[in-house]
């Protein structure tokens, strides 16, 4: 695996927290801004962001740093996870051979005292073979041998069967999606707003097969509030569930009542111009409102961009392409920064596009390299 | 009309007059973070920012909005709608500073109607109390004039008689009586589960003379409403919605609807007093095991055509009639499905 280049970290979005977005200036930022993080030139490898505070963990040292809401800092660890009911985070323990420590914090302690709960953790099984790396389990909430994965509610140690063979797991408000060695998707959970992918609204109690998606390799899975996402190897993205707010880019009935049209709710034309039109079918009739998605449904970016990555806020969606530009559509994206849909700083300083990675979070975006891209709750 | 000014002062007197006396009361299952902002919205508010209060409340409507349709309605902690009513209220009072307008006091009310649909109480119905604090001071232009030309609803009856009335042969029909005894109606009706349809219960209730499209609309014209939209909840094309008294009325009874609009189950009483005025709790309804709190009225205002799916209701019911006549189709005795059927009461006009 090629190593991690360092990137530059942008952000924008609510930061009425304070958390460490651009300038600071007021509570919301609109267009990416370089980001303040604590201690300007530290090396973050990670981050995770929830509605009111942001985790940073960086690389070296293992330092968590806490940012917004609650502010803090602690060593030694490797990966967090940043909810607003439940701070994780994943410690190795001193010297060789110690274990890995998972704990569960309450967000306002900022890693002080005790966590709520902690245990130890067996390692990630070495595999072998091409791309080692890149099979081992995903990040948080996913515990690195793949065999269980942290919830923000009680229980929250919760077991994976070995056959899933889990890859990378992603929660929504309601319910879960993994992504398995062989590129299957699989979901669980509350299925009210159709965000299982199933074709019902029913829950399902264990990890079910996405039967819609057999035959197409995932490379990437991320899940929203109440929708679902998955990326192909191809490129192509799979989008479900509820799309109350525009998430899925399909026709919205809120959109259309707040004066905004469709079509910003998903984007650009396909020759990438602005389009700004009624929504309208072709008898002029207005076009029909999909306000649930139960089965996974093909999106197609503009220009036909293939797709690398992607990340759900809770009502809303971000996608970076393979040629390095961000994507944006659903809640806030149309309300707060009506018309955002591309990386505005690839106008600004085209190779910095390339080199950013996109971590967005809350309304925040933290870019970074343009290889990530992160959204968490709204 | 009286001034924006008027209408400010008319809203502080209802307010608590400090942001210490501003009572917020939220348990543990409130994150410590919500209770910041919140107590942060309260201080810019008695601070006079605003903007800034709008923004905040905004963010805290959001934030529990999500909180409210996460899971079952039932299991919703109470806590987070109290927190969704918080925000709706400063966001209401807040779009109606001077200088206000009428587009303003229009939000206003339709916050406070958000806040009474999906909040819970605070600040003793606080919100019940701005909502008829801003019901007066609407310009006169919103009101809708009466239609001299429409006629009472009952009246409506005799002339729109379209509706196939199913025959149905007489040991298959439900007993009507006129005002049996408490003790009549529990031996025969209540404790053994059948139903009934009671005569002359609600002749003397306000509604029977009052009711009419342009008295519902002149009460509650502009309040935010929620309206199902389809043939039945079967279907697939069925949807909730939210719209005002008016325009419902204007889409999906007056003027020949296209589709079907139904206002369904909706505590409406709760939520607009005044029409609670205009109807009485019948005295059977005492008779029930439970408290007289648990107790809930609902409303169901509807074109011709609307048709609710066979279901089975937890509780007993007491149905009241006004307008056009219904058929109501009910599974026969004995067994398990016709416990809690309901004892109609319908009457004419």
């Amino acid at each position: 695996m090629a190593e991690e280049r360092r990137g530059a970290w942008f952000g924008f979005g609510f930061c009425g927290f304070g958390q460490a977005l651009g300038s600071g200036r007021g509570r919301q930022v609109h267009s990416p801004e370089p980001l303040r993080a604590p201690g300007a030139g530290l090396d973050v490898c990670r981050v995770s962001a929830s509605w009111s505070y942001t985790a940073f963990v960086t690389r070296g040292g293992g330092q968590v740093e806490l940012s917004g809401f609650t502010v803090g800092a602690a060593g030694g660890c490797r990966d967090a996870w940043a909810s607003e009911e439940l701070l994780v985070v994943l410690r190795t323990g001193p010297g060789p051979g110690a274990g890995t420590e998972l704990q569960a914090w309450a967000p306002g302690s900022a890693l002080r005292g005790e966590p709520l709960w902690a245990q130890t953790v067996p390692e990630a099984e070495r595999e072998d073979g091409p791309g080692g790396d890149e099979t081992q389990a995903g990040p948080l909430p996913l515990l690195p041998c793949a065999r269980a994965y942290v919830s923000p509610r009680p229980p929250f140690y919760r077991p994976l069967a070995p056959t899933l063979r889990a890859r990378r797991l992603e929660l929504g408000a309601e319910h879960a999606l993994l992504l398995d060695a062989a590129g299957q998707v699989f979901s669980w959970g509350g299925g009210r707003h159709g965000q299982l992918g199933h074709g019902t609204l029913e829950a399902e109690p264990e990890p079910r097969l996405l039967q819609a998606l057999q035959g197409l390799t995932m490379a990437e899975v991320a899940a929203g509030g109440w929708h679902s996402l998955c990326v192909s190897e191809a490129g192509d993205i799979y989008i479900w569930g509820w799309n109350e707010s525009g998430q899925l880019a399909l026709p919205t009935k809120s959109l259309a009542e707040d004066g905004k049209t469709t079509a910003e709710a998903s984007g650009l034309n396909e020759d990438g111009s602005e389009v700004k039109r009624v929504a309208g079918g072709e008898d002029g009739a207005p076009a029909p409102f999909i306000a649930v998605q139960p089965f996974p449904a093909l999106l197609d970016l503009p220009l036909g961009s293939d797709a690398v990555k992607a990340s759900c806020g809770s009502r809303h969606t971000a996608v970076v392409t393979r040629t390095g530009e961000l994507y944006t559509w659903g809640w806030a994206v149309a309300r707060k920064a009506s018309g955002y849909s591309k990386d505005s700083s690839t106008e600004k300083t085209g190779p910095l596009a390339s080199q950013t990675h996109l971590y967005p979070h809350g309304e925040e975006v933290l870019l970074q390299d343009c290889e990530e891209v992160c959204f968490h709750d709204f | 009309m009286a001034g924006p000014d008027a209408l400010w002062e008319a809203l502080w007197a209802l307010l608590p007059r400090t942001k210490e006396e501003l009572k917020l009361e939220l348990g543990e299952k409130v994150e410590g973070s919500v209770v910041m902002l919140l107590q942060e919205a309260a201080e810019l508010f008695y601070g006079d920012k605003r903007q800034e209060c709008l923004q905040t409340c905004e963010a805290l409507l959001d934030y529990s909005w999500e909180k409210l349709n996460t899971g079952p309605w039932q299991h919703v902690d109470k806590d987070w709608r109290r927190v969704f009513s918080f925000s709706c209220l400063l966001k209401a009072v807040c779009l109606c500073a001077p200088p206000g307008d009428a587009a303003s006091v229009a939000a206003a009310l339709k916050a406070c109607d958000m806040g009474l649909l999906m909040g819970a109480a605070i600040l003793g119905d606080i919100l019940l109390k701005v909502t008829a604090v801003l019901q007066k001071h609407l310009p006169s232009g919103k009101r809708p004039a009466p239609d001299p030309s429409q006629e009472p609803l009952g009246i409506k009856k005799a002339r729109n008689d379209h509706v196939p009335i199913p025959d149905v042969t007489s040991e298959r029909t439900v007993p009507r009586l006129h005002c049996p005894s408490l003790q009549y109606f529990r031996e025969h009706f209540l404790d053994p589960g059948r139903p009934v349809i009671l005569e002359g219960v609600a002749d003397h209730w306000p509604c029977m003379r009052k009711w009419s499209l342009e008295y519902i609309q002149e009460i509650a014209g502009c309040r935010t409403v929620p309206v199902e939209v389809g043939s039945r909840y079967t279907d697939e094309e069925w949807s909730q919605t939210l719209m005002t008294v008016d325009e419902f009325i204007s889409k999906y009874v007056r003027n020949e609807p296209k589709d079907i609009g139904y206002l369904a189950q909706h505590q409406l009483f709760d939520q607009i007093p005044e029409l609670k005025q205009d109807i009485s709790i019948p005295d059977y309804c005492c008779l029930g095991s439970g408290e007289e709190e648990e107790i809930t009225i609902n409303a169901w205002f509807g074109p011709q055509g609307t048709i609710s799916p066979l279901h089975q209701d937890p509780q007993q019911n007491f149905l009241a009639q006004v307008g056009a006549a219904q058929n109501i189709g009910l599974p026969p005795p004995p067994g398990p499905a016709t416990r809690g059927l309901a004892a109609l009461c319908t009457f004419k006009h």
